[in-house]
């Protein structure tokens, strides 16, 4: 693409990236701009040894733009990987840096505001992970094997009914709730459910029960954790709410604060 | 600062606001970009467990950047309410759009990707904020 007519644009250079490959690291210097042509690009933060994602691109999008806006004063604030095997255009930032040198002065004021409030909205959603990962981390020491489920949990014993995901409409299955909080449930099963459908962390149920006021509750959730009592044939799993509509979460708010 | 000056040209229309005004309603329509002259003003967005303050706008400050991503379908994504009186600065969005004319297309890709995850990160931090004082 020619900007404005006039003067050559250096020739776009593509670049592929496998699945999983890194593109730009967290606190490199380097101002090349990367427009995706195809694929998946994760921004993210590094943090304690783990990633915590900003962003997920896809085609059109750009990476790199607040480095170049910084005029690459700064190292790059966050990585990119490839989560698809992707092809990335290279923008050479030296025509767009004379053209941004020579942007309208009110122009450039109002881009350096955005830039800077999205440097300090970038800080505050790794902050944020950071500190919910410290509490999680807390919980496991407290109760191992429930750290997914760290909120404040009730005892109970109601029966549900629930069916795999992928599973036909007409699977029903049966279990009993032994505790729940904002955040799960703890449900345990006979081991022979598991013989025709798959119960291992990751597998995904709908759930509907009724709570012990007699309100139904319905949603959708993901085994964190498997635990088998062989003695009793049981299986006792940890599993973590991934849909629950605006009606269901306010029965279970009240129930919780009952 | 020499930048504030330039930014200062641009101003068709000063205005007045006493305490708590919401200058701007989320979700209300509306292209106009202020700049704060005097006063602070609190930015707040909607969440699925409350509201939340994202910001406070200071003197200098611009609101309505939101224009250079779409202009003439601007909808506001959060409320500015006024903390204190308040004197804004509106910018004269004719001559603005004129300048931002003038900007490459590859440049202007740049601005409306910029824009765009400056709204996408905000609306993260008010969730994330919510979910962790709710």
């Amino acid at each position: 693409m020619v900007a404005n007519g006039k003067g050559k644009m250096p020739p776009i250079v593509s670049l592929k990236y496998k699945r999983g490959e890194l593109i730009i690291k967290e606190g490199d210097y380097g101002i090349s701009i990367y427009k995706i042509v195809k694929g998946k690009v994760r921004i993210f933060n590094e943090s304690g040894g783990g990633e915590i994602p900003l962003a997920t691109l896809a085609r059109g999008e750009i990476i790199g733009e607040m480095t170049f806006l910084n005029r690459g004063e700064e190292p790059r604030t966050a990585s990119a990987r490839a989560i698809e095997d992707s092809e990335l255009e290279v923008w050479h930032p030296s025509t767009l840096k004379k053209e941004y040198e020579e942007m309208p002065p009110v122009i450039k004021y109002i881009v350096n505001q955005a830039l800077q409030r999205l440097v300090r909205m970038n800080q505050l959603v790794t902050q944020f992970a950071a500190k919910r990962q410290q509490s999680m981390e807390k919980a496991k020491q407290r109760e191992p094997g429930t750290a997914q489920r760290f909120y404040y949990r009730k005892e109970l014993d109601q029966e549900c009914i629930y069916r795999p995901v992928n599973s036909p409409k007409t699977v029903r299955l049966g279990g009993r709730v032994k505790d729940i909080s904002l955040n799960g449930v703890g449900l345990e099963v006979r081991s022979k459910n598991a013989l025709n459908f798959s119960h291992e962390a990751g597998d995904t149920f709908h759930v509907t029960m009724m709570l012990p006021t007699n309100k139904k509750l319905t949603f959708k959730a993901k085994i964190q954790s498997v635990k088998l009592d062989r003695t009793l044939g049981r299986i006792l799993m940890g599993l973590q709410f991934e849909e629950m509509d605006g009606e269901n979460r306010k029965t279970l708010g009240f129930f919780m604060r009952s | 600062m020499e930048i504030d000056q330039l930014v200062y040209a641009y101003i068709a229309n000063e205005e007045e606001y006493p305490d708590k005004t919401v200058v701007i309603e989320e979700g209300s329509k509306g292209d106009w970009v202020y700049m704060v002259l005097e006063g602070q003003l609190r930015v707040k967005k909607k969440t699925a467990k409350g509201t939340v303050t994202v910001y406070t706008l200071k003197e200098g400050d611009i609101v309505g950047e939101m224009l250079l991503l779409e202009p003439g379908k601007g909808v506001r994504s959060a409320s500015v309410i006024a903390d204190g009186p308040v004197r804004l600065g509106v910018l004269d969005t004719a001559h603005l759009l004129r300048d931002y004319d003038t900007v490459s297309p590859q440049l202007k890709g740049l601005i409306r990707s910029l824009i765009q995850r400056l709204e996408e990160t905000t609306d993260k931090v008010c969730d994330l904020a919510a979910e962790a004082t709710g």
